[in-house]
């Protein structure tokens, strides 16, 4: 059996692939997308919202969704545009934590963006095995990985640390934002675990193209915030992981808090629910709470994955 | 417009090679809406550079496909964890061996493998390229290309050892039941 297993997996791949099409208009949706991209970098690079039309494309794509017509749409063209004026024009350090739980399960995140740097830090609410055997040592709060840039030798690179195992490894820098306007940003809206040095970006990019609403006001820690809602998407899980959970598909919500007076985001929450498997339906929930910190230097050091002392280097974070 | 003129361009170019990149795509995500987005994103590069490209787009395309892949194993990661939590205090998931023919179960083990590796296994068996090829569209040394591999279908074999072919017949049924489930 051995000596066919590469001429199987051939067959397999063939027959995995064989009903799939590329969808019309690749292209024009990739050059429609790098515009978008271009213009949200360049709004941050000169402190400058150029939003207006942008926003009104929120009004056409929500239609019916918001409730109150012509009225609520401006409502919300004006509240994603002074959103994303303000996330544009701060130069601040954006420190977050994430709780997410999954039914009596919780993980933490810790996420630190400044400029080009940023860092995420997962501390184990359970015990988990990576499919190497690898386990987090003890679960409770115990930091599990650090994913972000570090500096070395005066360059940014890309930095992944694993405690359990005190191993780390040093790559290239590579853009790892969630890209806006697709499903995946939605997925990943639906638990903010994203690792990425533009979450202020994104989350302008992601006001600007998904159906989102406002969908009232909330005193958050003493704040008079603004609530953003945005539309739910549901998708098909990739077949390896409806497998291991034993279900099919997975619907992300997400909702954005924004100050109401300064309109940097203070809070984001998101859900994914799975369903359509052999297994009861389960619904994973999180909460991100956002700090917006001054760029003073022990601030920006956060932002950075420090190696600690002792741990051995690996070529790769695929070997950890 | 220049953009207007590269898009017309390129929808030309993709008319013939869209599906094949498509597809690859899939392979190395694990899913249409992941292989689409992964596409999206090397598409967007091949724009940024479109004007001055000199050489083979398509190599350009392919090379940017797969080190997105081989890179995109992080954020990947974590949001599989997240979910695999969702099975905790449930029983285990079903044997894939005893469900499906042993060409579907090889694809669904390395669709679990670490990007890197899926990405030479996708390369080395469905592109049907050289290690020396599959090393220079990914920039990296050949010997991590076989160490990526030997690992890769190690697990595959492993696999296939311990695989009993069922009966045929019920194979194919259940081939059938599973179709529409594979096509992702």
């Amino acid at each position: 059996m051995n000596t066919d297993v590469e001429e199987l997996l051939r067959d397999g791949m063939e027959r995995f692939t064989a009903e799939v099409r590329a969808p019309a208009g690749l292209a024009r949706t990739a050059a429609r997308l790098r515009r978008r991209r271009r213009t949200a970098r360049a709004a941050v690079a000169g402190g400058t919202a150029a939003v207006t039309a942008a926003a009104v494309t929120v009004i056409v794509a929500a239609p019916g969704q918001t409730g109150g017509g012509a009225a609520q749409a401006r409502t919300v063209a004006y509240v994603t545009s002074r959103v994303e004026s303000a996330l544009a024009s701060q130069n601040m350090v954006y420190a977050a934590r994430t709780q997410n739980s999954i039914g009596t399960s919780t993980i933490m995140w810790a996420t630190w963006g400044y400029r080009s740097r940023g860092k995420i830090e997962e501390f184990a609410g359970s015990r988990w095995c990576t499919s190497r055997g690898a386990c987090t040592h003890r679960g409770g709060s115990g930091l599990a990985l650090a994913d972000g840039t570090a500096l070395v030798g005066g360059k940014l690179v890309s930095a992944y640390v694993t405690y359990y195992n005190r191993e780390f490894s040093l790559t290239r820098l590579v853009p790892t934002a969630a890209r806006a306007c697709s499903t995946t940003a939605a997925l990943e809206l639906g638990g903010p675990s994203t690792v990425t040095s533009h979450w202020p970006a994104f989350i302008g990019a992601t006001l600007r193209c998904g159906a989102a609403t406002v969908t009232g006001h909330v005193r958050i820690d003493g704040v008079q915030t603004t609530k953003i809602t945005g539309k739910p998407v549901t998708i098909r899980l990739p077949a390896g992981e409806a497998r291991d959970i034993g279900e099919k598909w997975t619907t992300a919500r997400w909702a954005v808090y924004v100050n109401s007076t300064t309109y940097l985001p203070v809070r984001m929450e998101g859900s994914s629910t799975t369903f359509g498997g052999r297994r009861p339906s389960s619904t994973s929930s999180s909460v991100t709470d956002v700090k917006w910190l001054p760029p003073t230097a022990a601030n920006i050091a956060k932002t950075l994955v420090t190696i600690p002392a002792g741990f051995r280097q690996v070529s790769s974070p695929a070997d950890q | 417009m220049a953009d207007d003129r590269t898009v017309a361009e390129l929808e030309l170019f993709l008319a013939e090679r869209a599906d094949r990149l498509m597809r690859a795509a899939v392979l190395l995500t694990g899913g249409r809406d992941a292989g689409q987005d992964l596409l999206q994103a090397a598409l967007e590069r091949l724009i940024r550079h479109w004007p001055r490209l000199d050489g083979d787009p398509e190599a350009y395309l392919r090379r940017t496909l797969y080190n997105l892949a081989a890179d995109g194993f992080r954020r990947q990661g974590r949001l599989r964890r997240k979910l695999l939590l969702l099975q905790a205090g449930t029983q285990p998931p079903a044997d894939p061996i005893n469900e499906v023919d042993l060409r579907d179960a090889l694809v669904r083990i390395m669709l679990q493998l670490p990007s890197r590796q899926r990405a030479v296994l996708v390369l080395r068996y469905w592109e049907e390229l050289t290690e020396a090829e599959t090393a220079a569209v990914l920039g990296w040394p050949e010997g991590t290309v076989k160490s990526a591999a030997s690992r890769g279908l190690r697990r595959l074999r492993e696999l296939a050892d311990g695989w009993h072919e069922p009966d045929a017949e019920l194979v194919q049924t259940k081939l059938r039941g599973h179709e529409h489930e594979h096509r992702c």
